[in-house]
C-alpha cells in the first residue's frame, strides 16, 4: 500500500480541503453554507486523522475509533445548527450572517 | 436704752435697704417717692445713732493708760461672727461700737439725713432724681458700716464702697465731660492712697495674724503686740509699727486730700453741691482721719516717726489749701480748698498727739462746713435762675453753671436770701474761729495743743492757715452777700478758665441796691440750713475746756483739755485781722468785671495761687505722660508686633490652604476624573472588536489558533 500514494500528498489534500471549508465558513454569508463549510473542515481533520491512522500506526485501532466520534459529532452539530439556523430564521427573517449582529458593541 | 445698742446693725442696714429699694423696684421711676423714703430710713437711723449714743454715753468705761498715755475707751459692744475659715483660725467680721463709733454714727446720719432733705430741693426735677437718692443712701450705708468695723478689712471693703459712690456721684452729671474726668480722676487719686493702704494692712496683717480692733490678745492694739512691732526694725531700717503706720497714713493721703494727693478734691466740685457737701466735706474726706484716729496706737507705737511725717503733711496741706484759696473765685472751689486746709488741720493735731483735739475738730467740722456747702448750694440754685446767666445757658451750659458760681458775679445777697444769709454766716464765723462757735473751741483746743506741748513751728503754720482761713472766707462772704448785685451783667466763665481781659468799670456805683426783691427760697433747701446752723453754733459746747464742760472728753474716755488764754487771744487776734483785711480787700468788687486788687498787686503770685500752685499741670506733665507713653508703647506693640504675626500667620494658613485646594482639585479630582475617562476610552477602543458579526470571530478564533501553533512548533 505505501507506493500507491505518499504521507505528504494525503495532507496536502487534506490541508487543501480544510482551507476550501475555512474559506466557505469564512467568505460565504449565508448560514447554511457557513455550516456547509464546517463540515468540510471537519471532514478534513477526518482524512488528516484517517490519513496518520492508515501511514503510521494501521495496527492501533484508535484512528478509526477517533473518526467514528468526529463523523457522529458532527452530525449532531449539524442537527444542532440546522436547528439555531432555523431558530434565527424565525426570529430575524434572514438567513444573512451579517445582518445577525445584535451583540455587536 | 441697751435696745439701740444691741440692734446697732440697724443703723447702716437702713440707708443700704433704701438703696435697694430704689435700685430694684419699680420705685426708681417714682421719683417723689424714692427720695421721702430715703429721707424716713435715714432720719430713722439718725434717731437709732442718737438712741446708741445715749446709751453708750451712759455706760462709759475709762481704760487705764497705756505706756503712750493714750488709750481709747472701752467698747461698749462688740459683736462678731465668722465668716472666714482661714486654715486653723476663722476670719470674723462684726461691729466695734466704743464712744468714738457713737459719736461719729450720731454725726454721720445727722448730717445725712440733712442733706438728703436738701437733695429733694436742690435735685428737684432732674430726671435721674431717684437714682440720686439711691446712691447718697448707699454711701451713707458704706461710711456708716465703716464706722461700724470691727476690723480693718471690713473698713476696708466699706472705703471702697465710699470711693465707688463718690465715683458715681462726682460723674452724676455725667454728660459733662468735666463731671466724668473728676469723676475718674477722685477715683484714681484716692486709689492710690487706697493701695498703700491695702499694703499697710497686709503688712500688719503678717505680723499680727488678725486685723481686729481691741487690746486683748490677738487683736492689733495688745500692749505686748505694739511693744513688739514698736522695736523690731525691717530691711528699711524703719520699725514695724513706723513703716505700718505711714502705709495706712498713705490711705488717709489719698482720701483727705492731703497734698500730694489733694489734687482730686476741688475738681470734685463738679459733683451736684449736696454731694460736695455731703461726701466731700462732712463724711468721706474725715474717713482718712478717722483712719488715723482709729488705728492711733500704732502711731504711737514707735515713738514719734510716723507722727513726725503727719504732723509735717497735714501742716503742709494745711497752709497750701488756705493759700490756694486765696486767688479762687468759684464760691465751691473756694470751700473745696478750705476744706482741705481744715482737714490739713485736723491730720497736724493727730501728729502732735492731740487725737480728742482733732476729733472734736473733726465733728464741729462735719457739721458746719456741710452747712457751708449746703449755704453755696442755695445760692447756686437761685443764681441759676437769674436771667442774665440763664441766658448763657443756651449757648454753653458749662459756662452758665460756672458763671452762676462765681463770686464775682454775687453780691447783694444778703437782703435776696435772708435765710440763707444768716445760716451761712452762722457757719462763716465757726470756720473762722470766733467765740463762742463751734470752730473756736476745737480751733482752740488744737492750736492749745500745739503751744502747749512746743511743737513751736507747727503752732506757726497752723495760725498762718487760721489767719488765710479768716481772709479768704471774708472775701468770700463780703463779695457774696454784700454790695451791689453783680449777676445782671455777669461774667462769663469759659471752661478754660482763663482771664481773658480787664474790664474797666464806668461811672460810680452804690454800695446797696434800690429795691432788691427776696428771691425765693425752697424750705426745703433751708430747713436743713437751719438745722446744721443750729449745730453750728452749739456744737462748742460738746467740749468746752471749762470745768463743767468737757462732756466730749469724758464720753471719749480722754483727759481734759485746758484753756489757755494767751493761746485763744492770739488765735482771736489773727482772726480779727484776717477778717478785716478781707473786708477791706473786698470792697473793690463793684462790678463782675473787675479785677481782683491782688491780682492786680501781685499778678505772678495771683496768678501761681490761681493755678493752684501748677500741681495738676506737673501731674499732668509727668505722671501722666508716663502713663501715656506706656500705653502708647504697649499699643504699639500690639499692632506692630502682636497683631503682624497674627496677622502672618493667618496669610500662612490662606496659603497652605489654597496649595490644599489645588492639589484636591487637580490631583485628585482630575486625576480620578482622567483614570475614569482613560478606562472609558480603552473600553472603547477595545469593544470596536466586538462587531457581533460571527465571520469576524471566526477569524479571530482561526488567527489565534494560527499563532498559537506557531509559538507551540517553533518556540518550544
Amino acid at each position: 500500500m505505501t507506493q500507491a500514494v505518499s504521507l505528504e500528498y494525503v495532507l496536502i489534500v487534506a490541508a487543501a480541503l480544510f482551507c476550501i471549508g475555512l474559506f466557505g465558513a469564512l467568505a460565504r454569508r449565508n448560514l447554511i453554507s457557513m455550516l456547509m463549510g464546517i463540515e468540510l473542515m471537519l471532514n478534513a481533520v477526518n482524512i488528516n486523522l484517517v490519513a496518520f491512522w492508515r501511514y503510521l500506526e494501521p495496527s492501533y485501532v484508535t484512528g478509526q475509533v477517533f473518526v467514528l466520534f468526529i463523523i457522529a459529532v458532527a452530525a449532531a452539530e449539524a442537527a444542532v445548527g440546522l436547528a439555531m439556523v432555523i431558530a434565527v430564521y424565525r426570529s430575524r427573517t434572514t438567513l444573512q450572517a451579517d445582518e445577525v449582529d445584535s451583540l455587536k458593541g | 436704752m441697751t435696745l439701740f445698742l444691741q440692734h446697732a446693725w440697724l443703723i447702716p442696714s437702713l440707708p443700704l435697704v433704701s438703696f435697694l429699694l430704689i435700685s430694684c423696684t419699680p420705685l426708681r421711676r417714682k421719683h417723689i417717692q424714692a427720695a421721702w423714703l430715703a429721707i424716713a430710713l435715714i432720719a430713722i437711723s439718725a434717731l437709732w445713732a442718737i438712741g446708741l449714743l445715749v446709751a453708750v454715753a451712759s455706760q462709759v468705761v475709762q481704760r487705764p493708760g497705756e505706756p503712750s498715755g493714750f488709750a481709747f475707751a472701752e467698747p461698749a459692744l462688740i459683736q462678731r461672727f465668722d465668716w472666714l475659715p482661714t486654715g486653723s483660725s476663722t476670719m470674723q467680721m462684726g461691729f466695734y461700737i466704743d464712744p468714738i463709733v457713737a459719736v461719729m454714727l450720731a454725726m454721720v446720719t445727722i448730717t445725712s439725713s440733712a442733706i438728703h432733705l436738701f437733695s429733694l430741693g436742690y435735685m428737684a426735677g432732674h430726671p435721674r432724681q431717684a437714682r440720686f437718692f439711691s446712691f447718697i443712701s448707699l454711701f451713707s450705708a458704706a461710711m456708716l458700716l465703716m464706722t461700724l468695723a470691727d476690723n480693718l478689712l471690713l473698713f476696708f471693703m466699706a472705703w471702697e464702697i465710699m470711693g465707688l459712690c463718690s465715683y458715681l456721684l462726682i460723674g452724676f452729671l455725667y454728660t459733662r465731660p468735666q463731671a466724668a474726668q473728676a469723676a475718674l480722676k477722685a477715683f484714681i487719686t484716692t486709689r492710690i492712697g487706697d493701695v498703700l493702704m491695702l499694703l499697710g494692712m497686709v503688712y500688719l496683717y503678717t505680723l499680727a495674724g488678725s486685723l481686729a480692733f481691741g487690746y486683748r490678745q490677738g487683736e492689733i492694739f495688745a500692749p505686748d503686740f505694739l511693744q513688739q512691732i514698736g522695736t523690731e526694725t525691717n530691711r528699711l531700717g524703719l520699725s514695724h509699727a513706723t513703716t505700718i503706720a505711714l502705709l495706712l497714713f498713705g490711705g488717709t493721703i489719698g482720701k483727705s486730700a492731703q497734698f500730694p494727693l489733694h489734687v482730686w478734691l476741688p475738681d470734685a466740685m463738679e459733683g451736684p453741691t449736696p454731694v460736695s457737701a455731703l461726701i466731700h466735706a462732712a463724711t468721706m474726706v474725715a474717713a482718712g482721719v478717722f483712719l488715723v484716729g482709729r488705728t492711733y496706737p500704732i502711731f504711737l507705737a514707735d515713738g514719734g516717726t510716723a507722727l513726725a511725717w503727719v504732723t509735717f503733711i497735714g501742716a503742709l496741706t494745711a497752709i497750701v489749701g488756705a493759700s490756694i484759696a486765696v486767688a479762687q473765685f468759684d464760691i465751691k472751689r473756694i470751700l473745696a480748698y478750705s476744706t482741705i486746709s481744715q482737714l490739713g488741720f485736723m491730720v497736724a493735731a493727730l501728729g502732735i498727739g492731740g487725737w480728742m483735739a482733732a476729733m472734736f475738730h473733726l465733728l464741729t467740722h462735719a457739721f458746719f462746713k456741710a452747712l457751708l456747702f449746703l449755704g453755696s448750694g442755695s445760692i447756686i440754685h437761685a443764681m441759676e435762675t437769674v436771667p442774665a446767666i440763664h441766658r448763657i445757658h443756651h449757648h454753653d451750659e458749662y459756662a452758665a453753671q460756672q458763671s452762676a458760681q462765681d463770686i464775682r458775679n454775687m453780691g447783694g445777697l444778703r437782703s435776696r436770701m435772708p435765710w440763707t444769709f444768716w445760716c451761712y454766716t452762722m457757719g462763716y464765723l465757726a470756720l473762722i474761729g470766733i467765740v463762742p462757735f463751734s470752730g473756736f473751741w476745737s480751733k482752740d483746743e488744737i492750736l492749745t495743743d500745739a503751744f502747749v506741748h512746743q511743737h513751736w513751728l507747727s503752732y506757726a503754720i497752723l495760725s498762718a492757715a487760721a489767719l488765710l482761713t479768716a481772709f479768704y472766707m471774708t472775701r468770700q462772704w463780703r463779695a457774696t452777700f454784700f454790695g451791689a448785685f453783680r449777676g445782671d451783667k455777669p461774667r462769663v466763665v469759659t471752661a478754660s478758665e482763663s482771664e481773658s481781659h480787664m474790664h474797666e468799670h464806668e461811672g460810680a456805683h452804690a454800695e446797696s441796691d434800690p429795691a432788691p426783691q427776696r428771691w425765693p427760697e425752697d424750705w426745703r433747701m433751708i430747713a436743713p440750713l437751719v438745722l446744721l446752723a443750729s449745730f453750728a453754733v452749739t456744737a462748742g459746747a460738746f467740749n468746752l475746756p471749762f470745768a463743767g464742760g468737757h462732756w466730749l472728753s469724758d464720753l471719749l474716755g480722754q483727759e481734759h483739755a485746758s484753756f489757755n488764754l494767751l493761746v485763744a487771744a492770739i488765735a482771736l487776734i489773727l482772726a480779727g485781722i484776717g477778717v478785716w483785711l478781707g473786708w477791706s480787700y473786698a470792697t473793690a468788687f463793684s462790678d463782675a468785671h473787675s479785677s481782683d486788687p491782688l491780682e492786680v498787686r501781685a499778678p505772678s503770685l495771683f496768678q501761681s495761687l490761681n493755678q493752684r500752685l501748677y500741681v495738676d499741670q506737673f501731674y499732668r506733665a509727668s505722671i501722666v505722660r508716663l502713663a501715656h507713653s506706656l500705653a502708647t508703647l504697649w499699643r504699639w506693640i500690639d499692632t506692630r508686633i502682636f497683631d503682624r504675626t497674627l496677622d502672618g500667620l493667618g496669610d500662612l494658613t490662606l496659603r497652605f490652604a489654597h496649595v490644599n485646594a489645588s492639589i484636591d482639585d487637580r490631583v485628585l479630582n482630575d486625576g480620578s476624573d482622567a483614570l475614569a475617562n482613560g478606562t472609558v476610552a480603552s473600553g472603547d477602543l477595545i469593544r470596536r472588536s466586538e462587531t457581533g458579526k460571527i465571520h469576524d470571530y471566526l477569524a479571530m478564533i482561526f488567527a489565534g489558533v494560527v499563532i498559537l501553533g506557531v509559538i507551540y512548533l517553533y518556540l518550544f
